[in-house]
């Protein structure tokens, strides 16, 4: 499967030349929120999208006060994977969406009068958008998309799940070409969730590291397109990548937290190198899960070492680069892992200081230049027990 | 997607109660303020006291709806675990966001959280069974059914499942019917079961309910049906819909006159029935049968027709509740269902008879 466009928004700035430049630069974007209306704002390091809506709806090229923010990240993000040249009707292209909370950024702040039933609805479209489907169709519209127009929800493993499901589409010859990834806002909802769990950090995320103590929130979308051999034929786009592998495997352990072992981890990890026909030493870095919240980066750990034993390959979680995008996790690290392929530069990770003692692995700490990447391995993990992985390889 | 399925079992919560397995609608049951609420049923027979505490009204009617539809397919292990939900669970989604507001972002509950996520079914119905596996979860109003159905086909034909558990899921509540009051989805005033298609007004009325599925890339001990077809159209026009509908049965080597049923998702609202219209037109010779005077409206509808249709090919019979026009025909070999939601998503399913 090749993936011949990506595009991306992200805390740490609008498209792949601002995000490429703050991993290279190791400059965080995670800091305090400055469009969110919460009180946990105040309080927690968040991975905020640094433009307002105005902005990002003069980058996205659309009306302001039309769209939600929702919208509006995912717009900026599809211009840049779609490039100008695109037409949707070239071949059969599907849109293949993942969000966890669709357009709460916007209901919650118009909730109290959508529930009164003495004030009228001014704006019908920002007040249907309590679900996540709607967001993908005014997407779908706008760039014309017609054919399997699909949204995922699977908490943080959504877009890798997406990206997996648009894959499989082409596969099966039901499209040429498919367009998939994920986005999420910040919102009061799920601050306030997380922080319920006690699963955020009032510092900066340490992912891996002994005093981890929970996740940062973020927000941003990123999409690729994946076509078929015969879409190339057709478009004439030249593929930056490709997709190899991908697996999904559910564990049932427990609602909101991964087994100790990381046997649903292991699992996904292994079927996706399975699925890519490849074995464990091929893999030149791992893009990891990594939320820094005390089970899952335990679980991980452990999931890697069982996996790669002694040869554990270079790898690092960008959330705390980004925060934890949640649904639009999966797509980001995607393009992360198809910038470490195109650029021969891996990322390292963010305040990390001292190996677990139950797991001890040691992430990159400091950017690698020049080394061939040929294989990265994304991982996505989510409540439920949803795990999904993906391989993405160098093409040619 | 042309790929076959068996629907090995199907079991149901709607405003029709608990359908077991075979069970076929019947008539009387009237929507309440324009609503079709499911019934409260006793979830003793499934879960403890302390489970049930835990567990939220919809969280409750999907694990007792996949748990019966897996035992009557004699399912111990599900290969895949796939659902589709507008909403999820809404009532959780409002009791947070309530929550919230009320303790000005102080601590909270995190139980409402948890359950309002989309997926928090799957894989409460992974741990149920105590099963790793495939688990995903669509969210796409009118096509989420349809795009779990469809993954189904497709890990059919990628060999990674035998059988999978494919189901739907979908509450109203007082305050998010009250939302789409305002935003023109119901009718202005309250209608009985038997005036919904004829008021000619905009609008239609609420429902909800659990809908599950057993499938099967072969047929198991005693399939009801087989799912042939499966086609989604994102608003197509009219004449795309019309082609869409000829190469369905163009695929499955049929003509118009061999469908005998057509089950359609009218609605009674004004500004969409006309794409049933359309396609009832095409089938003049068929018995056509209606659902939604018995379901009310919601994102995953279909699946009540769903579920009626195979039980119609299984047992042979019509229910009358559900007669809309034309002579109630049998035999009934082939079936074709026909939903759009609000004119948005449209969906084709062809049923056939298990032979």
């Amino acid at each position: 499967m090749y993936v011949t466009g990506m595009g991306i928004i992200s805390a740490l700035g609008a498209g792949i030349e601002q995000n490429r430049m703050a991993l290279r630069a190791q400059a965080s974007g995670l800091t305090t929120a400055r469009y969110l209306q919460s009180r946990l704002a105040a309080q927690l390091p968040l991975g905020e999208v640094p433009f307002s809506n105005t902005a990002l709806a003069s980058m996205a090229g659309i009306t302001p006060g039309t769209e939600n923010r929702l919208v509006l990240l995912a717009t900026v993000a599809l211009n840049e994977a779609l490039g100008n040249r695109f037409k949707a009707g070239l071949v059969r292209t599907g849109f293949i969406n993942a969000t966890s909370v669709g357009g709460m950024a916007d209901v919650e702040n118009m909730y109290p009068d959508l529930i009164d039933p003495a004030i009228a609805i001014s704006n019908l479209s920002a007040g249907d958008s309590l679900d996540c489907a709607q967001g993908t169709e005014i997407l779908a519209r706008h760039f014309g998309i017609r054919q399997q127009v699909a949204t995922i929800s699977t908490a943080c493993s959504s877009s890798a799940n997406a990206i997996m499901y648009g894959a499989r589409l082409v596969q099966a010859g039901l499209l040429d070409r498919v367009i998939c990834g994920g986005v999420d806002t910040l919102t009061r909802f799920t601050l306030n969730g997380f922080s319920s769990l006690r699963n955020t950090d009032t510092g900066l995320c340490k992912p891996f590291d002994e005093h981890r103590n929970g996740l940062n929130l973020g927000e941003g979308a990123a999409y690729l397109v994946l076509e078929s051999e015969r879409s190339l034929a057709v478009t004439g786009n030249r593929p930056v990548g490709l997709l190899a592998g991908y697996h999904n495997y559910n564990e049932a352990f427990h609602p909101t937290a991964p087994s100790p072992d990381g046997n649903g981890a292991y699992e996904a990890m292994a079927g996706a190198l399975h699925k890519a026909g490849l074995l464990p030493a091929a893999i030149s870095y791992i893009n990891a899960h990594g939320t820094a919240t005390i089970n899952n980066d335990i679980a991980e750990a452990k999931a890697m070492l069982r996996l790669f034993g002694g040869q554990l390959p270079p790898f690092s979680s960008t959330k705390c680069y980004t925060g934890h995008t949640l649904a639009a996790a999966g797509a980001i690290e995607a393009v992360f892992s198809l910038l470490a392929i195109v650029h021969e530069e891996l990322y390292p990770a963010l305040h990390f200081d001292m190996p677990m003692s139950d797991a001890a692995v040691t992430p990159l700490l400091s950017l690698t230049e020049h080394r061939k990447t040929d294989h990265v391995l994304s991982n996505s993990f989510g409540f439920g027990g949803n795990n999904a992985c993906l391989i993405l390889s160098r093409y040619a | 997607m042309r790929e076959t399925m068996y629907i090995q079992a199907a079991r149901a919560l709607s405003a029709q109660g608990e359908l077991l397995n075979d069970e076929l609608p019947v008539a009387g049951i009237e929507p309440v303020g324009n609503v079709f609420y499911f019934p409260s049923i006793d979830y003793s027979r499934w879960f403890g006291i302390m489970q049930l505490r835990r567990m939220s009204r919809l969280t409750r009617a999907g694990m007792a709806v996949a748990i019966e539809t897996l035992r009557d397919a004699g399912i111990d292990k599900p290969d895949a675990i796939i659902t589709g939900t507008g909403k999820g669970s809404l009532g959780d989604t409002e009791k947070f966001m309530e929550s919230i507001r009320l303790h000005e972002e102080g601590t909270l509950n995190p139980s409402p959280f948890i359950q309002s996520t989309y997926n928090a079914l799957n894989g409460l119905i992974g741990l149920h069974y105590q099963v790793d596996c495939y688990n995903t979860t669509y969210v796409h109003r009118g096509f989420s059914l349809e795009h779990a159905l469809q993954d189904a086909q497709l890990l059919f034909r990628e060999n990674r499942a035998a059988q999978a558990l494919v189901g739907s899921f979908e509450e109203i509540t007082a305050e998010h019917f009250g939302i789409k009051q305002k935003l023109g989805y119901w009718k202005s005033f309250p209608v009985r079961a038997d005036e919904l298609f004829h008021t000619s007004t905009p609008g239609s009325i609420a429902g909800e309910g659990c809908f599950f599925f057993a499938l099967g890339k072969e047929p198991g001990r005693q399939p009801l049906a087989e799912l042939a077809d499966l086609r989604m159209l994102f608003e197509p026009s009219a004449a795309e819909l019309e082609q869409e509908i000829h190469a369905v049965l163009a695929d499955a080597q049929l003509r118009l006159p061999d469908i005998d049923v057509l089950v359609t998702g009218r609605s009674g609202d004004v500004r969409h029935d006309r794409y049933y219209d359309q396609v009832a037109a095409l089938f003049n010779d068929a018995t056509q049968l209606s659902f939604k005077q018995l379901s009310g409206e919601f994102d995953t509808a279909a699946g009540f027709a769903l579920r009626m249709s195979a039980n119609i090919l299984a047992r042979q019979q019509l229910p009358a509740a559900a007669h809309y026009a034309g002579i109630m025909h049998r035999p009934v070999k082939n079936l074709l269902i026909y939903n759009n939601y609000y004119g948005v998503q449209h969906a084709v399913y062809l049923l056939r008879q298990t032979v």
